[in-house]
């Protein structure tokens, strides 16, 4: 469950102008229930999706996660260029806890990155494809309470895409989500709701077609 | 692991953040950064190797304030290495770790942290490795006060650890600064007795110079491997551990009062 209260979020302009993203959002996603979040460019989707995952701090308000809470996934790269990806894959899995069971995780990640050799490779070597599946791989395996996600998760050949997509719908049915994307077939296929970002204010709405409805109506305006 | 939903507590978290940092942090630096690498021999070498023949051909001695040369010199410039190691290292972490901070279990100060761990070890089996070969070319290498040595040596990395703390703070919020610390390693070169014996400056000097907690640190390791070394009085460890602390403290609350500032560029 990740809790918003009353949160407003001030960025600086280039000019010393505060500009306010977010203004007086109060919120809950919780840890049952898939949410879709969607508005235009510079709405503040990502950068609520960077509060959301402690990645930043509100500058009014607070935000709350109880459980466990992915790191956002898709938003950034979660691998390091000058390292190989089974080193960055060990990082990973040591900040999460898992010292004991190091070496299953790993070679799970191997496996499902489908890397072969190049896993042992740094990771500035490889491809877009490639970072994009080793990320997934990465993702895949812990288990989250609660996922947050960018729509640019799961990338890589369409093979990769099938299963990734198989394996997304098996994991948000068990868990929470909370996904940001433009894509319309994406927001159905995962998500109960949607929640709508306009000029500072979230509006929530009990289908995703609903949500859509008014975004697109607020495109045109 | 037992029961999935069950969280960890922020210190087992810290715990393994800082294990996984230093596994990182250690395997880049010999790895992946070969030449830094090489720098870290090389450069005492270079020095060392200068700095003996200087004081064997240019002063023609072997004795310096009753001390053996190549293990006065040694010790000076591979404390001023650590600690200038540190400093830096320590500086430059939270920037060059931003990406990190996607991953909510690891904050700034983390990698602050355990890039002063990671550079005080590495410095510290270089260090081992000196004096092996100096120990071989019949320098008197062990020291007579081992646990002297030892809380010398850990004062002068929590003098570089406290001031990699609030310089990364600072270097963070102003890029600047940083590149002013780099111009402030040489004038600490000559004011911490790294390349003469304290005692023979004048008094007037020496007054002055005895405010840099470095000098105190490499004159108190000094005494601690070789007894009969003459220091002026006044110096003393208090003073390192004094100062070490109270930057270690102002870092900490820098860190706390700009968190935020420090994970985000913007």
């Amino acid at each position: 469950m990740i809790t918003l209260t009353d949160v407003h979020k001030r960025y600086w302009t280039s000019r010393g102008e505060p500009h306010w993203v977010l203004r007086g959002i109060t919120l809950a996603f919780p840890a049952d229930r898939n949410t879709g979040i969607i508005g235009r460019n510079g709405a503040g989707k990502s950068t609520m999706l960077r509060l959301m995952s402690g990645l930043d701090m509100p500058t009014r308000g607070h935000v709350e996660r109880t459980g466990r809470v992915s790191w956002p996934l898709g938003l950034t790269s979660s691998t390091v260029n000058r390292l190989t990806g089974r080193q960055n894959a060990k990082f990973i899995c040591r900040i999460h806890g898992f010292e004991d069971e190091i070496k299953d995780r790993v070679d799970f990640i191997h496996a499902y990155s489908e890397l072969g050799d190049m896993f042992d490779e740094e990771v500035r070597t490889y491809s877009a494809g490639m970072r994009g599946r080793l990320n997934f791989a990465i993702a895949r395996a812990f288990e989250f309470d609660m996922y947050i996600a960018d729509e640019g998760m799961g990338a890589g050949d369409a093979a990769f895409k099938g299963k990734a997509q198989k394996a997304l719908r098996d994991t948000f049915k068990r868990s929470g989500l909370v996904l940001v994307s433009h894509n319309e077939t994406t927001l159905k296929q995962f998500c109960d709701y949607a929640v709508w970002l306009h000029e500072g204010q979230a509006y929530s709405f009990d289908s995703v077609d609903e949500a859509l409805k008014n975004y697109r109506q607020s495109i045109k305006a | 692991m037992a029961d999935p939903h069950k969280l960890r507590t922020p210190l087992a978290i810290t715990l393994s953040v800082w294990k996984a940092l230093f596994m990182r942090q250690t395997l880049s630096r010999i790895a992946q950064d070969r030449i830094a690498w090489a720098w870290l021999i090389v450069e005492p070498l270079l020095h060392i190797g200068f700095l003996m023949w200087l004081y064997a051909v240019g002063i023609r001695s072997r004795v310096i304030a009753g001390a053996d040369t190549g293990v006065f010199i040694l010790l000076g410039l591979q404390s001023l290495f650590m600690l200038r190691n540190v400093w830096a290292r320590g500086m430059a972490a939270v920037d060059a770790n931003e990406r990190l901070y996607a991953f909510r279990q690891i904050k700034p100060i983390d990698t602050v942290i355990m890039s002063a761990v990671s550079e005080g070890v590495l410095v510290c089996v270089i260090f081992l490795g000196f004096f092996l070969g100096a120990g071989l070319l019949d320098h008197p290498v062990v020291p007579a006060d081992p646990l002297g040595a030892l809380v010398a040596g850990v004062g002068l990395w929590l003098l570089g650890l406290g001031l990699a703390l609030v310089f990364s703070v600072i270097a963070s919020l102003f890029p600047e600064v940083g590149r002013i610390t780099r111009l402030m390693m040489l004038p600490l070169y000559f004011a911490s007795a790294v390349i003469y014996p304290s005692i023979s400056m004048p008094h007037a000097i020496l007054e002055v110079l005895l405010w840099n907690p470095v000098l105190h640190g490499i004159e108190a390791l000094r005494v601690a491997f070789m007894p009969t070394y003459i220091i002026p009085s006044g110096i003393t460890l208090t003073y390192v551990y004094s100062v070490a602390l109270g930057l270690i403290f102002a870092g900490l609350v820098l860190h706390v009062r700009y968190r935020t500032r420090l994970m985000t560029t913007l």
